[in-house]
């Protein structure tokens, strides 16, 4: 095998965790529980012998009775949630942690206890600030969390075994933070498609596969040729829930780079790392609640902040302002975040769409218009 | 800022206000409130109104169900960003403030309760905040309006994170969140606050509560014709903790307690549950001709909570984790309310954009169906009429009283 192919079958391993997660999650022995924000701490799940895999909503097509039970004019993304509980994907899970990231995700937790028999459904508080009140309280909400998923499977959750689960995501993250240098540096050696699919791989929960084959892939690509600095158009991803790989594939198919995604399938979620050397507990409270830089996030200034940082890293042209149709609290910080990026002269287009979009025409002239109008 | 530019800035937007909506009220066929508490509290509201524009005034932007207490201890005036959305809805230039907003991109898929005041802030109507004072009641959204008023206006941004569960953790966060928020206040203003004068809001709240709480007692079993109104404009005004309002309850008790000695035509009674429209408009007054409709909010728990003097930040805390609509906790309340008050239809209003109500909704209507009690969930906008046509809700409407009948 080439070197080149020796790239493409790791990438190929590493989305394989995610395209083949069912099989792999039921075939697994330990007890399994879901998760909906990437705010969830996995490390204390980890830590109990639980598998903490992602809810994404991705097999939930028929919403219709979810609709019923939420309304419809709510977020695609929470009702296909529903509507994968409803039609039993999530049968073979012990259950689902909501952690409160916003209004619509708590309705979740409500309807998910109230109308999905097969897994238990907990709701853990997540403040919208960084603050040492906030900070200690939610440290509080963490040790609650220890205590119930003690009495759920009969065990001890230790500081040792934290700090073992906190190495082990600290790891993933690093990874693909590696992963993400090649990108800020302007190498293209992925596809926009094949980024957010390793992210939707780490989020699986099957952690020490996730780690073995990413190593394998990162080695894969620095014993292959330095990948040539590409000159197309840079463009960023933000907003809401988003994981549509033909938004990404109009944006390359019109000659420009899709270079990051501040998303929760891009590098929201991996992010920073937990410190190893404090109190794990506080440690793991204190990560989550400087990590979110999300619209849930009261003030949106962090957001911004953010948001710019990661413009000036990878070097970004374009933004596309992604919102899930009736995302409140994105639908609400547009205005305000399209200013701060109009005064730092980085244009934005704003697109509207829902979980499970199947018609990109409209878009698609949208956002070609958009670049094409930057590019040449 | 200094006082002076603020007092210049909120003399303009006063005139805008009154050229928005003052000058444009529309005629309502009985204008005249048939209760003394409300004539009351229509002047308090005025004059409150008017101290707000006035230079010098403390003002303090507030969400819905803000502990008002905090405000009232520093003499600030709290003004409530969205029930002022329902005045918006009192004006026929209603267009011309969704239409700046839609300009500004900001969707109209957000409720209009809330684009309502983010239309007012941009025609510059409201008076300059000194701080601006949000906690994550009823929603998200209005925290959002909140700490992006605060932006615009430069003015202090004080949150409180409200959590849901009510335990011992969640009090005490909550307690401690709001010490911090008072001595950011105490260093925004320059002062120290008083504790007496703070003990004096606590006793006022607690005063207009127990006249409160009697005037629920007396609804329960008698028709009293706009009581229910009444007491919902008071939730809705929140001004718990002055003496003005310690009045208003008094008298709305003693004209509730008159009417219970006159025998009044009794009519089936109607839950209205989610957010409530201005007083004279249509859907109300087609429903009053033939059902008798009680209010949900202002009989939530929550709002019968007495403060407990000696420890009064740690029951306020408790009244704003109640605040929250948990599935669980309303189904037992809202189980009793139509328990107490012999419920027998729901008329559930679902506002456009409010997620949280719709959320709710299915909660709400297995209640009514486990007690055989009639249910209609309307899909209405209450401030923008853009989103709302009454002939399509009267005919649903129309059918759910023939119902009840």
């Amino acid at each position: 095998m080439n070197k080149e192919g020796a790239v493409q079958k790791a990438v190929a391993d590493v989305v394989d965790l995610h395209q083949n997660r069912f099989a792999l999650l039921k075939a697994a022995e330990n007890p399994k529980i879901g998760w909906v924000t990437i705010y969830t701490p996995e490390e204390i799940l980890l830590a109990a012998g639980v598998i903490p895999f992602r809810l994404t909503g991705e097999v939930g097509m028929n919403i219709t009775e979810s609709s019923a039970v939420l309304g419809n004019n709510y977020c695609s993304y929470v009702l296909s949630c529903l509507g994968e509980g409803l039609s039993g994907v999530y049968d073979f899970a012990d259950g689902v942690i909501f952690a409160d990231a916003c209004d619509m995700r708590k309705r979740l937790w409500e309807a998910w206890g109230r109308d999905v028999q097969a897994n238990t459904s907990y709701f853990l508080e997540f403040p919208n600030d960084a603050s040492d009140i906030s900070k200690e309280y939610f440290a509080s909400q963490l040790r609650n969390l220890i205590k119930t998923l003690e009495r759920q499977y009969d065990c001890e959750i230790s500081d040792e075994a934290l700090r073992k689960s906190i190495a082990v995501c600290n790891t993933s993250r690093t990874l693909m933070q590696r992963l993400s240098q090649y990108s800020k540096g302007g190498q293209k050696v992925l596809s926009g498609h094949d980024a957010i699919q390793i992210v939707k791989a780490a989020s699986t929960g099957l952690k020490e596969s996730f780690n073995t084959k990413m190593s394998t892939l990162l080695d894969a690509l620095e014993a292959s040729e330095e990948p040539a600095v590409s000159k197309q158009h840079r463009v960023m991803i933000c907003g809401s829930y988003f994981d549509h790989s033909e938004i990404i594939e109009i944006i390359e198919g019109s000659g420009a780079d899709f270079v990051c995604g501040d998303i929760s399938n891009g590098v929201k979620y991996f992010e920073g790392n937990i410190d190893l050397n404090a109190d794990p507990v506080t440690a793991i409270a204190d990560y989550y609640l400087e990590k979110n830089t999300s619209s849930y996030r009261l003030d949106t200034d962090v957001r911004v902040e953010h948001l710019l940082n990661l413009v000036e890293e990878y070097k970004v042209d374009s933004v596309i302002y992604y919102a899930l149709k009736f995302c409140d609290t994105n639908l609400h910080d547009f205005p305000y975040v399209k200013e701060k990026l109009k005064d730092e002269k980085v244009p934005v287009l704003f697109v509207e769409g829902e979980r499970n979009t199947t018609n990109f025409a409209g878009m698609k002239t949208r956002i070609q218009t958009f670049l094409e109008a930057r590019m040449f | 800022m200094q006082q002076e530019t603020i007092g210049q800035e909120r003399h303009i937007q006063y005139q805008n206000l009154l050229n928005l909506v003052g000058d444009q009220r529309q005629e309502t066929e009985d204008n005249k409130p048939s209760l003394k508490a409300t004539r009351m509290r229509s002047i308090i509201n005025s004059h409150r109104m008017m101290e707000a524009y006035r230079e010098g005034s403390r003002v303090a932007y507030v969400s819905e169900q803000f502990p008002s207490e905090l405000a009232f201890a520093f003499d600030m005036i709290p003004w409530n960003l969205e029930s002022m959305a329902i005045m918006l809805a009192q004006s026929v230039d209603v267009d011309k403030v969704f239409k700046l907003t839609q300009e500004h991109q900001l969707s109209r898929d957000i409720c209009s309760f809330l684009r309502g005041p983010y239309g007012m802030m941009m025609e510059n109507c409201y008076p300059t905040p000194d701080f601006v004072l949000t906690n994550t009641q009823p929603c998200e959204g209005l925290s959002k309006v909140g700490v992006l008023s605060g932006k615009g206006y430069k003015a202090p941004v004080l949150a409180l994170h409200a959590p849901n569960t009510v335990d011992e953790d969640s009090v005490n966060y909550l307690v401690k969140q709001m010490e911090q928020m008072m001595s950011q206040m105490e260093e925004g203003l320059g002062i120290k606050l008083d504790p007496d004068a703070f003990q004096s809001v606590v006793e006022s709240s607690n005063e207009a509560r127990e006249y409160y709480n009697k005037t629920v007692q007396l609804l329960q079993t008698k028709r009293l014709p706009d009581v229910s109104r009444e007491l919902q404009e008071i939730f809705g005004m929140n001004y718990f903790g002055v003496k003005e309002n310690a009045k208003i309850c008094k008298v709305l008790y003693e004209e509730a307690l008159q009417m219970t000695e006159v025998e009044t035509e009794k009519k089936k009674r109607v839950l209205w549950i989610g957010q409530v429209p201005e007083e004279s408009h249509e859907l109300l007054e087609h429903m009053r001709k033939v059902v008798d409709i009680v209010y949900w909010a202002p009989l939530w728990d929550a709002n019968m909570m007495m403060l407990d003097e000696k420890e009064p930040l740690k029951s306020i805390a408790e009244r704003a984790i109640l605040y929250h609509w948990d599935a669980e906790r309303t189904q037992v309340e809202t189980s009793q309310i139509c328990d107490d008050h012999e419920i027998e239809g729901f008329l559930i209003a679902n506002v456009w954009g409010c997620r949280n109500v719709m959320g709710i909704s299915q909660v709400l209507r297995d209640i009514a169906n486990s007690k055989k009690i009639k249910h209609l969930t309307i899909n209405i906008d209450l401030v923008d009429r853009n989103n709302y046509a009454f002939n399509h809700v009267k005919n649903r409407v129309d059918a759910f009283l023939e119902l009840l009948q």
